[in-house]
């Protein structure tokens, strides 16, 4: 009978195939879980071993190499030969004799030695025991007699004692320094092949470190490969949180990197390769990856590493994805602020040249970027300048008029074209009436004289124009991103008007105080030649009475303004009434981390939606997300596709990150005074003319016939003028050091502050100190200023062949003459002398200078170069003291046998 | 028995010599000459007198005129002739020459030298001098030579035409030829130069003026033969 509830048969009922499916799926579910923690989701593990096993079979492979080279290598199959020969006679020939007979003997002479000495220290111990009996009897009054004596039998014993000590020491050293002359031979063949053996040594260190040893000391050990780790960096407080509080970067990018920096694995695909540029990036001094990880450059998601599109990046709401290709310069600017000259960040240099010179920063605020001066010509007394028909018409299309203009093209309609001149033309009158009363007609200006026509042409390819300006279609100089600096004037005629090219030229800050344009102080007679000159380049516009009617309609004046206003022409240009005008365009001093969400694309669909591509189009194309219902002002700059990538890397770089000071490139003031005067440099286009730093001297293109004719290239300039004597001359360079050159150092007009930029620029670079260059002659060793003038003179080195010294010129024509040498005492670093002096060539390559060292006459100063060279280089200081020495100086070694007091005198004048 | 032994080493003695001789001859018979003259076409300008403008107590002892074109009877003198390729053929014979400045001018005008050859400047004058090679293949020289150095020895090591000028004395060019085989020939006034040894092939020879430029002809040589190359510049 059956019982509710119970099922009787239910006990007896298996559930063995139930449990049995459960515990495989368990044990399955277990294995698969096992296998893909350790072997799918670590791709690392696959990596690093293959690394491993790659790292150990090659250096495998080059100890066998090596081996065989040794092998090969007479020399030390030699030193093996010998060192078996070494080993088998101290083993059991003559010398393994003498060694045991010496061993023997060495233990008998420790025993002696031994027991010498501890007789020694039992007297000792006495002797203490003496003393304290002593001292004790004497603290307490008694008779101290037997305790002095007592010290004095036991002195007498040590004393006694104390020869057959030294006796037995000597003995001991004498055997130990035998045995080791015994055992020299092998000791000297073995530090030889040691010698031999370094890279063999390498390749085993390389093996040792790819592997394991596993087992304990002194039982048979087994040598397997290294199993794989996470290799981790923390770069310590890197980040910032949402509180702005500082975190570290965990970067793991290296467990599958990991031959990154190694050399020789260059022909390993990724992940192993060895990088491309190892010694320029990740050298020491440069970002080790050991302390900087990868994603400090190449940004990506360091802590990952489960996949490499997780490591990378490459997911959704990761803001800093893997850098592609030249992208990674961009990072350049988060810790360098000057990129240019940096070696392997030339894209992003190139931006930067382009992004400070070529206007960017006269509508687009940058951290860092902001003291940038408008880059266009003040419109304060514009009506004085231009044509009005012309003004229009530029402000209309730009390139039309200088394919290489920096002005960018607006998308104006010639109705808005001539609003904004006509605006810019009404708010110029009053201070270009009160310029122009000051600056009347030129007298005698007779346009197309053929003489005057001629001679301005001369002028203009000689006093210096050509260092910036060009007068034909292709003549240029500084070029930035396909943009001239300093616009050519191959049709200033069409543009500018005669009366104001004339004062202009006579003295451009007269007319616009803050231009760049220096003065070549021109004299009126060579301003009215090149004025007349200019004026036949370019076709002379008719007045056309029309276009001045319309520019003054109040009407197109009152629409100009909130043109020119709306586009922002004030960033560029100084125009009156808008001295405070801001900026127009965005800011973008964290433009590159701004998310995709916030990046419009308007109605375009053809572009993809990446921050990239909008970047690029943006530039390329400024106008193209603009709908009916968004307006967009950005004016097209028409760059080559180089140019826009350069452009857009440099943005990248522009994000919100805080770096910490210590993975910063040094920013010290040094750093802070380069950045300061390069920027000066390229914005007085002082590389037209001089080569410095190894960029610009592009007017040495026109000199290659008689280069000695062109500016000096100012290279390590820092390190050879007197500062003192720089900042001096920067703001006044109306004595030139080569007069003879029909090239003009202009006169920038330059204050202390701008003069004190260079100074500090140059001193930078050649990385010296500005000290005060005292020259004391009373310092002059004996002797050298006799030598160095002996040296100097026409007997020897025969300086003057070439040389100016003051008044006194040498013979032949100009070009052939070299600076003058009394103003050395003023202009030159003494150090910066010798070195010149020594290897002109490697201070100036192709200089006319000669090398007169090595070489020196024998019989001055018995012949020490070296020595010769300083007594050369003091001399060459006492030049120029004054004019009665110089003359005297002179005068010496035409006498010839007279040196002697001239000299005496030049010492006590010093 | 002695005398067949003795017979047999006279023999042998004899083949060797013959094969020896045989060897001889016909390492003298490989190669041929290629020889001819240079002429100018056309009315020859007179030479400009130099002007001397400095040091004239060394420099102005004679007359010095422009060296940059010297025709002669209607023949180019300091013309180079040489072959840049050449495989085989002689070894080049590293033979020391001298460049004096004598009165502040080149002599020669155009100096040939083997690579690697001492060269020895000469500065007579009791002047300074300097000698500036405008080398781009060679490492490019300026060195002084103060009137107290009368010798001064270089050498250059790659072959180039290399124009030399002195800086104190702006009139003074020369050029220097650095040879890199020995088959080259500068012409004297009669315009006339032999390449000898040539091995047999075809060549690309060049013929170098300063002013004039280069000229390349295409010379088959043959054993033992003279192919004869006439060459014309036009002024």
């Amino acid at each position: 009978m059956a019982v509710r509830g119970v099922d009787p048969n239910e006990e007896r009922k298996s559930y063995g195939t139930v449990f049995f499916v459960g515990s495989i799926l368990l044990v399955v579910v277990s294995l698969w879980a096992i296998f893909d923690d350790n072997i799918t989701r670590r791709v690392w593990k696959i990596h690093q071993t293959e690394f491993i096993r790659t790292d150990y079979e090659r250096a495998e492979a080059a100890l066998a190499k090596e081996q065989e080279r040794l092998n090969a290598d007479p020399k030390y199959a030699e030193l093996v030969k010998q060192r078996a020969a070494e080993v088998e006679s101290l083993e059991s020939g003559e010398k393994g004799a003498r060694l045991a007979e010496l061993r023997e003997l060495q233990q008998r002479v420790e025993v002696e030695y031994f027991d010498a000495d501890q007789e020694v220290k039992f007297v000792k111990s006495e002797l203490d025991e003496a003393w304290y009996e002593f001292d004790h009897a004497v603290q307490l009054g008694e008779d101290a007699g037997p305790y002095r004596r007592h010290i004095q039998e036991l002195d007498a014993q040590q004393r006694a004692l104390e020869p057959a000590l030294e006796a037995a020491r000597k003995k001991r050293a004498d055997v130990k320094a035998e045995i080791r002359e015994v055992q020299s031979g092998i000791k000297k063949i073995d530090d030889q092949i040691y010698e031999l053996e370094g890279d063999k040594r390498k390749w085993q260190r390389q093996m040792d470190n790819a592997t394991v040893t596993v087992g304990p000391e002194g039982f048979p050990q087994f040598t397997l490969y290294k199993v794989p780790n996470i290799h981790q960096v923390v770069l310590k407080d890197f980040d910032r949180n949402n509180f702005d509080q500082h975190v570290d970067r965990v970067d793991r990018c290296q467990s599958c990197h990991i031959g990154i920096n190694r050399a020789g694995f260059d022909d390993l695909p990724q992940p192993l390769t060895t990088h491309p540029k190892r010694l320029v990036f990740l050298s020491d001094t440069a970002h080790p990856p050991r302390v900087f990880g990868c994603t400090a450059c190449h940004d990506g998601q360091g802590e990952a590493v489960n996949s490499t599109a997780q490591a990378h990046g490459n997911v959704k709401f990761w803001e800093h994805p893997l850098h592609e290709g030249h992208d990674v310069e961009a990072s350049c600017v988060t810790c360098h602020i000057n990129v240019q000259g940096l070696e392997g960040a030339e894209v992003v240099a190139r931006g930067q040249q382009i992004f400070e010179q070529v206007g960017c920063t006269g509508c687009h605020l940058v951290e860092g970027y902001a003291d940038i001066p408008k880059v266009g010509p003040s419109l304060r007394k514009v009506q004085a300048k231009l044509d009005p028909a012309w003004m229009v018409k530029w402000i209309e299309n730009p390139r039309e008029f200088r394919p290489f203009t920096r002005m960018p093209h607006f998308y104006f309609k010639e109705d808005e074209a001539l609003a904004a001149a006509a605006y810019l033309w009404s708010v110029s009158e009053k201070e270009a009436d009160a310029w122009l009363k000051e600056n009347p007609a030129p007298g005698g200006y007779r346009p197309g004289d053929a003489a005057l026509v001629e001679k301005g042409r001369e002028l203009a390819r000689s006093v210096g124009c050509l260092g910036c300006h060009g007068f034909a279609e292709d003549e240029f100089t500084t070029r930035v991103g396909g943009k001239d600096l300093v616009p050519n004037l191959k049709d200033i005629a069409a543009k500018a008007n005669p009366r104001w090219t004339y004062h202009w030229l006579l003295d451009p800050k007269g007319y616009n105080p803050a231009t760049r344009m220096p003065s070549l102080r021109l004299s009126e007679d060579e301003a009215l030649a090149l004025t007349t000159y200019l004026m036949t380049l370019g076709e002379k516009p008719e007045p056309d009475a029309a276009v001045v009617a319309r520019l003054e309609d109040p009407a197109n004046v009152a629409k100009g303004e909130k043109l020119v206003r709306k586009y922002g022409c004030a960033g560029c240009h100084d125009i009156p009434g808008m001295e405070n005008e801001s900026r127009i365009g965005v800011e973008l001093t964290t433009f590159g981390s701004k998310p995709l969400e916030e990046l419009f694309f308007g109605n375009d669909t053809s572009i993809k939606h990446t921050w990239k591509d909008w970047t690029y189009n943006k530039i390329l194309s400024p106008r193209v997300y603009a709908t009916e219902r968004v307006e967009q002002l950005m004016p097209h700059f028409d760059f080559a596709k180089e140019d826009i990538e350069a452009v857009r890397v440099l943005l990248r770089g522009f994000i919100e990150r805080k770096v910490p000071e210590s993975f910063k490139a040094d920013h010290a003031e040094r750093a802070q005074q380069i950045l300061a005067g390069r920027r000066k440099v390229q914005e007085y286009n002082c590389i037209g003319c001089h080569e410095i730093d190894g960029m610009g001297g592009y007017v040495r293109k026109y000199y290659e016939q008689n280069p000695t004719l062109a500016p000096p290239p100012l290279n390590g300039e820092g390190e050879k003028v007197q500062a003192n004597w720089l900042f001096g001359f920067l703001q006044n360079p109306e004595n030139p050091i080569r007069p003879w050159l029909k090239v003009r150092m202009p006169t920038f007009g330059f204050d202390g502050p701008h003069a004190d930029t260079f100074v500090n620029y140059f001193a930078g670079l050649s990385e010296v100190d500005i000290p005060y260059v005292h020259v004391d002659e009373g310092q002059v060793p004996a002797g050298y200023l006799e030598a160095g003038q002996m040296l100097f003179s026409d007997d020897y080195f025969e300086c003057g062949s070439c040389h100016v010294r003051g008044d006194k010129t040498p013979d032949g024509p100009v070009e052939d003459w070299a600076p003058d040498l009394n103003l050395a005492r003023q202009r030159l670093n003494p150090d910066w002398i010798e070195k010149w002096i020594l290897d002109p060539q490697k201070l100036q390559p192709g200089t006319k200078m000669p090398s007169f060292y090595p070489g020196g006459p024998e019989d001055i100063l018995s012949g020490d170069e070296k020595k010769q060279i300083e007594a050369l280089t003091d001399y060459i200081m006492t030049l120029g003291l004054q004019p009665a020495t110089a003359a005297k100086a002179e005068a010496v070694p035409a006498a010839g046998s007279s040196k002697q007091p001239a000299v005496e005198e030049q010492n006590r004048q010093g | 028995m002695d005398r067949r032994f003795s017979l047999l080493v006279a023999l042998v003695f004899a083949m060797t010599a013959a094969l020896a001789f045989g060897a001889v001859q016909t390492a003298m018979a490989a190669g041929g000459t290629i020889s001819g003259a240079v002429a100018f076409k056309g009315d020859a300008p007179k030479p400009k007198k130099l002007k001397i403008t400095k040091d004239k107590k060394a420099c102005d002892k004679r007359p010095k005129f422009d060296s940059s074109l010297v025709v002669k009877d209607g023949k180019l003198a300091n013309v180079v002739v040489y072959i840049a390729e050449v495989k085989g053929g002689k070894a080049l014979e590293k033979k020391a020459v001298t460049l004096d400045q004598n009165g502040c001018e080149y002599q020669p005008h155009v100096l040939a030298v083997a690579a690697g050859a001492d060269v020895t400047i000469l500065n007579p004058d009791k002047v300074l001098h300097n000698i500036h090679t405008y080398s781009k293949i060679n490492k490019p020289m300026n060195r002084a030579q103060p009137k107290f150095k009368k010798k001064l020895k270089v050498k250059f090591d790659k072959p180039e035409i290399m124009e030399v000028k002195c800086d104190v004395h702006g009139w003074m060019g020369g050029w220097i030829f650095v040879a890199g085989n020995p088959y080259y020939s500068v012409t004297g006034e009669d315009g006339a130069f032999s390449l000898t040894d040539v091995p047999a092939g075809k060549y690309q020879v060049q013929i170098w003026h300063e002013k004039l430029g280069t000229q390349t002809r295409e010379v088959e040589v043959k054993d033992g033969e003279t192919a004869k190359l006439d060459v014309e510049f036009a002024g």
